[in-house]
């Protein structure tokens, strides 16, 4: 594993970290993601956002190497991810962290050890470092007085937190985050949100964070990708997506129902004046 | 007075962080008041390396050595403004071993809070059925045959081979053994009374818990993980009538039909040896399976078998209802049912045996 360098800015470069070309990923006839062309900068913080069923979670699927996608190609680092081997996609996958929805946190272990279990399996660590370690990662996400606790002891903001320490426990290069914020109260919200930007300024980590919530997307993002579905309606500077003038995008980031959406309005029509 | 220093290497992490703890190791053994970790010639690092720095204070912390740290860079010091160093070096709370009631505690607790859960889920499911019934909420047809297509016409290939196998091996044993004596002929006795009194009922219930006693408990559990049950009971919707009653009745019934079917095709398993390989005519065979069975034996089974299936279906939702501790509670509650199903199997047995031959 390549280490941290210690001069994170450094690590900022322009090169493309992530790339994903034509991605088009289908669920028996239905198209979920139709041509999708993206690509993540080193050390930035890229959101994908959308509304629910646009093909969000989807799309994380197919980047961080968990669902192959129907056509189109998906490489990190320069390496196509779904046509590597089996050795090369191991060294991609230990260079990447993946903060689920739900946290799955494995249940018969405690919060301390599922933090720790990446450290002992890929690492050689003497224990005591490898201990101290996941509770420094415990520490930075407010869990380590819970670090003895099981995961079904745990509120759901704390399992997503305790899942985010996990994903970083090997100093990944990239972590993906699933609605990182979604069910979470607005204070603990906006301290996932301070983490996720603070892990990104300090470590140089490349961010990949899912979310429909659109103050954590506009709080954390550098850039922003916008699905509406299942095609990429929107692609640039933080504010310059905020600005874009597409109908569409315009009425998911006003937060309005859709002109094209009759619900509640066609039932006039069948008014007997 | 000088004090040791440990200097780390330029490259601090995983792959070289065994040669910090050695050196702080062997610093320490010459017990020192006082160590000095200097990090100024540290130009990478990761979070090992700097969990090796962690460590290595909170070692000295609980030993009584005062520690200090110099030439920490700025990106060391912005990783550690992201924790609290000094509640990373607290001492950990000794970790108390409990006394040995405590831990016999331990393993009775679950034991008997099972088995007082089967019983409750016993006591409301009849409750259900018969008051239920009586205050006009019927049992639910629709989903009970849905159970039933599952735990008996799911089962009936498996059991049918078991039984015909079965069957066989009970009449070549048998066989040995009489022939020495010119009666080889009392083996349908042997094989008729084993499979209608005993082997039948037995299989069939031990089938019935690893099928569907194990399905009803992982089922069960995984709702109420995913707090499935919770919305049913907030819908106003009982589980137990809605869930549990269809399974219980299914398993009860599903074990009468494949006892039967069990029973029939164990005798045509020992049928088919004792015509193909012992020489018996198949009216023989018969003629004597008919003088050495009675009615009663036939009843006695099935009452028997039904109460293995109840037993087998309320085990597993009972247990699959009381699951915690997510898919770790799930496994648990899945492999218990089986476990617990088939020792109660065994239990009623030997009551119902008690009763039908030595009470009377």
């Amino acid at each position: 594993m390549k280490p941290l360098s210690s001069d994170p800015a450094a690590r900022r470069q322009t090169e493309d970290l992530v790339r994903a070309v034509a991605l088009t990923t289908m669920f028996g006839e239905r198209t979920v993601l139709d041509g999708v062309d993206l690509a993540v900068r080193r050390g930035e913080v890229f959101v994908i956002m959308g509304p629910s069923g646009c093909g969000k979670t989807t799309l994380l699927r197919n980047l961080c190497g968990l669902l192959p996608p129907t056509l189109g190609s998906v490489s990190v680092a320069g390496h196509d991810l779904y046509s590597a081997s089996p050795e090369l996609l191991q060294h991609l996958r230990l260079r990447t962290g993946l903060s689920f929805q739900g946290g799955a946190l494995l249940g018969n272990l405690s919060v301390l050890d599922n933090v720790a279990l990446p450290l002992r399996e890929n690492t050689d660590l003497p224990e005591a470092v490898i201990v101290e370690t996941a509770r420094m990662k415990l520490d930075m996400v407010g869990l380590l007085h819970a670090s003895m606790s099981m995961p079904s002891a745990l509120s759901g903001g704390m399992r997503k937190r305790a899942a985010l320490a996990r994903a970083i426990a090997l100093d990944p290069d990239i972590v993906y985050f699933d609605e990182p914020s979604s069910g979470l109260d607005p204070v603990t919200a906006a301290e996932v949100d301070n983490l996720i930007a603070k892990l990104n300024k300090v470590f140089g980590i490349t961010m990949i964070v899912v979310t429909h919530d659109l103050p954590s997307a506009y709080a954390i993002a550098d850039r922003i990708l916008v699905l509406l579905d299942g095609k990429v309606a929107a692609m640039g500077a933080r504010d310059h997506v905020w600005m874009d003038t597409n109908a569409r995008l315009r009425d998911f980031i006003e937060r309005r129902r859709p002109a094209e959406d009759s619900r509640g309005m066609d039932v006039i029509s069948h008014l007997e004046v | 007075m000088s004090h040791p220093t440990i200097t780390a290497t330029a490259t601090l992490d995983r792959s070289t962080v065994g040669i910090l703890v050695a050196e702080f190791e062997r610093e320490m053994r010459t017990k020192p008041k006082r160590v000095c970790v200097d990090l100024g010639a540290v130009e990478s690092f990761d979070s090992a390396g700097l969990g090796a720095v962690v460590s290595s204070m909170k070692a000295a912390n609980e030993a009584g050595v005062e520690i200090k740290l110099k030439g920490l860079s700025q990106p060391m010091l912005d990783f550690f403004s992201l924790v609290s160093v000094h509640r990373l070096v607290m001492p950990s709370l000794p970790v108390v071993r409990p006394g040995a009631v405590v831990r016999l505690g331990a393993v009775v607790e679950p034991m008997v809070d099972g088995a007082l859960a089967v019983l409750r889920t016993a006591r409301d499911t009849f409750r259900e059925l018969v008051l239920g019934t009586l205050r006009g909420q019927f049992l639910r047809l629709d989903r009970t045959a849905i159970e039933v297509d599952h735990c008996a016409a799911g089962a009936l290939a498996i059991i049918a081979l078991i039984a015909f196998m079965l069957g066989m091996v009970l009449a070549m044993q048998a066989y040995v053994q009489l022939r020495v004596w010119g009666c080889e002929v009392y083996v349908a006795d042997m094989v008729g009374v084993a499979v209608i009194a005993e082997i039948g009922p037995l299989m069939t219930a031990i089938v019935l818990a690893a099928r569907s006693g194990s399905r009803n408990a992982a089922q069960l559990g995984a709702m109420v993980v995913s707090e499935e049950i919770a919305a049913l009971e907030q819908m106003g919707i009982r589980p137990l009538s809605f869930l549990v009653a269809p399974k219980v009745v299914a398993c009860a019934y599903g074990a009468l039909a494949l006892t039967i079917v069990f029973d029939v095709v164990g005798m045509c398993g020992g049928a088919a040896f004792a015509w193909g390989f012992a020489g018996i005519e198949l009216g023989a065979f018969a003629e004597q399976l008919r003088q050495a069975l009675t009615l009663e034996d036939f009843v006695v089974a099935l009452a028997k078998s039904t109460t293995f299936g109840a037993a087998v279906g309320l085990v597993g939702c009972a247990l699959g209802l009381r699951v915690q501790d997510g898919s770790e509670g799930v496994g648990r509650a899945t492999t218990n049912s089986v476990v617990l199903s088939i020792f109660l199997v065994i239990v009623i047995d030997a009551l119902f045996v008690t009763w039908q031959r030595m009470a009377r």
